[in-house]
């Protein structure tokens, strides 16, 4: 092939198409994301009122459970803990987002869930809450 | 560019590239993509991890625990589908020999949290104080 330039298969086309095989196979893998962690407190029940006698001081704490709220279609996620009235989990989200970054500093942000909840809303509240440097624990 | 090559090599044979070894690196190169999707498509396949802005990035200084879970409830130690009950006597072994060793959960952004509630509790029953929960980097 080499040694003749008039006969052997035509190369080109094939050249093409693998290039833009590689091309496509490097790009997909840069933009699949990277993973990465939150860490998260585990504690155990019972845990903060120990904390709070050892430091003889109330601990900053947003205790929040998340639950699916049953009468609308979609399963709206909505939270009680704060207030008497129980709120949508993306009107907490904002809220935190608009904290004042010295106020949310130390606070711990205490996350329960009834069993329908989906993980993800769990993750969003806690990516939200390590924005803001709050400290995560999960119930 | 490899058109404009054989233009070239058409007119004048004694100009010809040679493509062939070309043609092997990128066979290989893709070869290679095509091996790492097939591993990391095995290792993701069926959990679908939720996008954070925060997080802490691999340091690789231990073999982590990861403890995946799936939208069905399907649970895996380390990438081997098992039993609750089995992770439990699997990671307290392995906590008994490397207390230090970071445990990771890999769960599906949509399992609902009955799914890994009692993973979390296994693990706090377990005295794991901290777990870091696998997310991927949002851009």
């Amino acid at each position: 092939m080499g040694s003749s330039g008039r006969f052997g298969p035509n190369m080109t086309p094939m050249v093409d198409v693998v290039l833009v095989i590689l091309i496509f196979f490097m790009a997909a893998t840069t933009i699949a994301g990277q993973e990465w962690f939150l860490r998260t407190d585990l504690p155990e029940s019972g845990d903060d009122q120990d904390a709070s006698l050892r430091l003889d001081l109330p601990t900053p704490m947003l205790d929040v459970s998340l639950f699916v709220e049953s009468g609308s279609p979609g399963g709206r996620i909505m939270v009680q803990g704060l207030g008497n009235e129980a709120r949508t989990l993306d009107s907490l989200l904002r809220q935190i987002e608009s904290m004042d970054d010295a106020d949310a500093q130390g606070l711990i942000l205490r996350v329960g869930a009834d069993d329908r909840v989906p993980y993800g809303s769990i993750v969003a509240l806690h990516d939200a809450g390590t924005r803001k440097n709050m400290r995560v624990a999960i119930r | 560019m490899m058109r404009r090559r054989s233009i070239i090599s058409d007119t004048g044979s004694s100009a010809r590239v040679n493509v062939t070894p070309m043609i092997d690196v990128v066979m290989v190169l893709i070869v290679f993509y095509l091996l790492v999707g097939q591993l990391a498509m095995d290792r993701r396949a069926s959990i679908v991890i939720p996008r954070t802005l925060t997080g802490v990035e691999e340091t690789d200084e231990v073999d982590p625990i990861v403890i995946g879970i799936t939208r069905d409830g399907m649970r895996s130690l380390n990438g081997i589908e098992t039993e609750l009950v089995r992770i439990e006597a699997q990671v307290s072994g392995m906590l008994a020999r490397s207390p230090q060793t970071p445990v990771r959960v890999r769960a599906d952004q949509d399992a609902p949290y009955r799914f890994v509630r009692p993973v979390l509790d296994a693990l706090r029953d377990m005295g794991v104080g901290k777990v870091e929960l696998v997310t991927e980097q949002q851009i």
